[in-house]
């Protein structure tokens, strides 16, 4: 008697919390398809005939996929060109990111200056100023200059507005390690550069992880200053692609498609690749910020 | 050793260069644009000096920026009191289903974050488009006809539209900092509620929540601030419209100045809207750091 008295609440208990996984599993898979269908859908008709679009299914199989909405998008929508300028505004601006901001924070944490809690106050200022707000004003100053429609006009604000999450990072981090290392490097007669390419770029590792990863992501998806500081096809990059072609093919709904899926592609294959790392760093660096 | 550490040239060296890109791209143009914002220039050809005048209508006579402020603070309400308890809610379940499937969630939940705003938000015009949009297609084939919308361009519904549609894209970064949140609440905590005979409510309670505050609050200011500084969304989704139903800042003062070529007004606006987030970063750090 007492036995099964005792047995069948957990029984219950047991039968309970199999559906209380289930629930959460399902719920989870629902917020899945809410995530990823529209991406789905946006695929799907990148592989169809423009006008399939105006049909009643939201999905349709293509059974013969019209690859030539992607051979438009690689031709006119110019997407190789744009990939390699993306990939090499991205690849200079979060080598300087990376670069500058080690310098910067060992500057503020390790060196020993009156002005070092000042200045670094000054560069995470820039957390709170909204990039737009300096649009007008930079679209002037690098026209006066020369620089508008080059790379340079995109690297140097994009090294400019990732410094100040980079630099809180890098500091964050450099204040919890012990500089034993580092002193006794400095009593060997070690110099200052050999010091941070030998001793603190190693140690710094996962901030420096951190760092390239958001500001990948901030970079590699700029949009707003790409189609402001540029203003011939050369340099443009592949956000901007996609913004441009939608004018040009306005009813081409599918070729559209295709150079959205193309332009979304690259970022989304690293990620794939990269998630735990990306994950990771995104949640340190946005709980540190 | 000491004596390098307190060698000008190595710190100069050191601090410089970053200090002379920062200045020269973020601090230099907020002080042209101070500047600016004085004038009545057209962005090319003379211009005069106008005083304070420009920020004297910004502050008190326009109506389409009050706008733009409402619009983020509606964006900030919704993203705090919608987006947010649902990512907390999925960062809880994620961590209880545990193994393979919650990694397999958790890099899901974080795909649209990694898609440049450009594709989505175009995805989204298409999406939500009143005659092939995906939206009114589902709603049809649901049997909901009736709630069909031209979800951009109806004037009561595009600003919630515009809303749910950055709400979607930001969903993964609120997701993944509650999530980490609650990865670093040490497991004993909730295995001592359980023996005390606490249910899974109560759990969330007296001990996740209050675990999770600092979490909160981090993620709380980062999206009254983000809300205050869209414009991509904007820009690429309804440019404002309609009327200046969806506008925001940014877009704002970005098409006085390039389309209406007000440029000495909008320079004013810009300033106006760095002092802006400057504030209420500051107020929401003191409330915040009060609360703590």
């Amino acid at each position: 008697m007492t036995s099964t008295r005792y047995a069948s609440p957990s029984y219950n208990g047991k039968i309970k919390a199999k559906a209380f996984r289930y629930i959460q599993i399902l719920l989870c898979t629902l917020l899945t398809i809410g995530c990823v269908f529209p991406l789905i859908w946006l695929v799907d008709f990148s592989l169809v005939k423009a006008n399939e679009l105006f049909g009643k299914n939201f999905l349709v199989w293509p059974k013969k996929p019209h690859w030539e909405n992607y051979y438009l998008a690689l031709t006119d929508g110019k997407v190789p060109q744009y990939l390699v300028n993306s990939v090499i505004v991205t690849f200079v601006s979060v080598g300087l990111i990376v670069l500058l901001s080690v310098m910067m924070s060992y500057g503020f944490t390790r060196m020993k200056w009156k002005m070092s809690k000042v200045f670094l106050n000054i560069v995470l200022l820039g957390f709170m100023i909204p990039i737009h707000a300096t649009l007008l004003s930079n679209f002037i100053t690098f026209s006066r200059l020369n620089i508008q429609d080059s790379p340079i006009a995109l690297i140097i604000p994009y090294v400019a507005f990732n410094l100040p999450q980079a630099t809180f990072i890098m500091t964050g981090f450099m204040d919890t390690i012990p500089n034993a290392i580092e002193e006794s490097a400095l009593m060997d007669g070690c110099g200052i550069i050999r010091l941070l390419f030998t001793i603190v770029f190693p140690v710094l590792k996962p901030a420096i992880m951190t760092v390239i990863i958001t500001s990948f992501i901030n970079v590699w998806n700029e949009f707003i200053m790409a189609a402001t500081y540029l203003t011939s096809d050369r340099f443009r990059t592949l956000p901007f692609s996609i913004y441009n072609f939608a004018g040009m093919y306005s009813s081409n709904y599918s070729a559209q498609f295709a150079v959205m899926t193309l332009s979304a592609l690259p970022s989304l294959v690293a990620y794939v690749i990269l998630n735990k790392h990306i994950t990771k760093g995104i949640a340190a660096g946005a709980v540190k910020g | 050793m000491d004596k390098i550490r307190r060698n000008k040239f190595v710190i100069f060296f050191l601090v410089f260069p970053g200090l002379l890109v920062f200045t020269f791209a973020v601090l230099y143009p907020i002080f042209m644009s101070a500047f600016y914002g004085m004038t009545d220039w057209k962005g090319i050809g003379e211009f005069n000096i106008v005083g304070f005048e420009n920020y004297r209508k910004v502050i008190f006579e326009d109506k389409v920026f009050r706008t733009s402020l409402l619009n983020a603070a509606a964006l900030a309400f919704f993203t705090v009191f919608i987006q947010h308890p649902i990512a907390m809610f999925f960062a809880i379940i994620t961590d209880k289903i545990g193994g393979k499937l919650e990694s397999f969630f958790r890099a899901v939940f974080f795909i649209p974050c990694v898609i440049s705003i450009v594709v989505t938000s175009k995805m989204w015009v298409n999406v939500l488009n009143a005659n092939y949009g995906l939206l009114n297609k589902f709603l049809e084939a649901i049997n909901l006809k009736f709630l069909k919308q031209d979800w951009l361009g109806h004037k009561d519904i595009a600003l919630f539209s515009v809303i749910f549609v950055i709400m979607w894209q930001g969903f993964g970064y609120a997701y993944l900092i509650y999530y980490s949140g609650i990865k670093g609440i040490p497991e004993e905590l909730l295995e001592a509620g359980r023996i005390d005979g606490a249910n899974s409510w109560q759990q969330f309670i007296k001990i996740t929540l209050p675990m999770l505050k600092p979490v909160i609050l981090v993620n709380v200011s980062i999206a009254i601030t983000a809300s205050l500084k869209q414009m991509e969304p904007i820009y690429l989704m309804t440019n404002g419209g309609p009327g200046t139903r969806t506008q925001f800042v940014a877009n704002y003062l970005y098409m006085l100045a390039f389309n209406a070529q007000k440029y000495g007004y909008a320079n004013a606006i810009a300033v106006v809207f760095v002092i802006v987030c400057l504030i209420t970063t500051v107020v929401v750090q003191n409330i915040f750091k009060s609360k703590d």
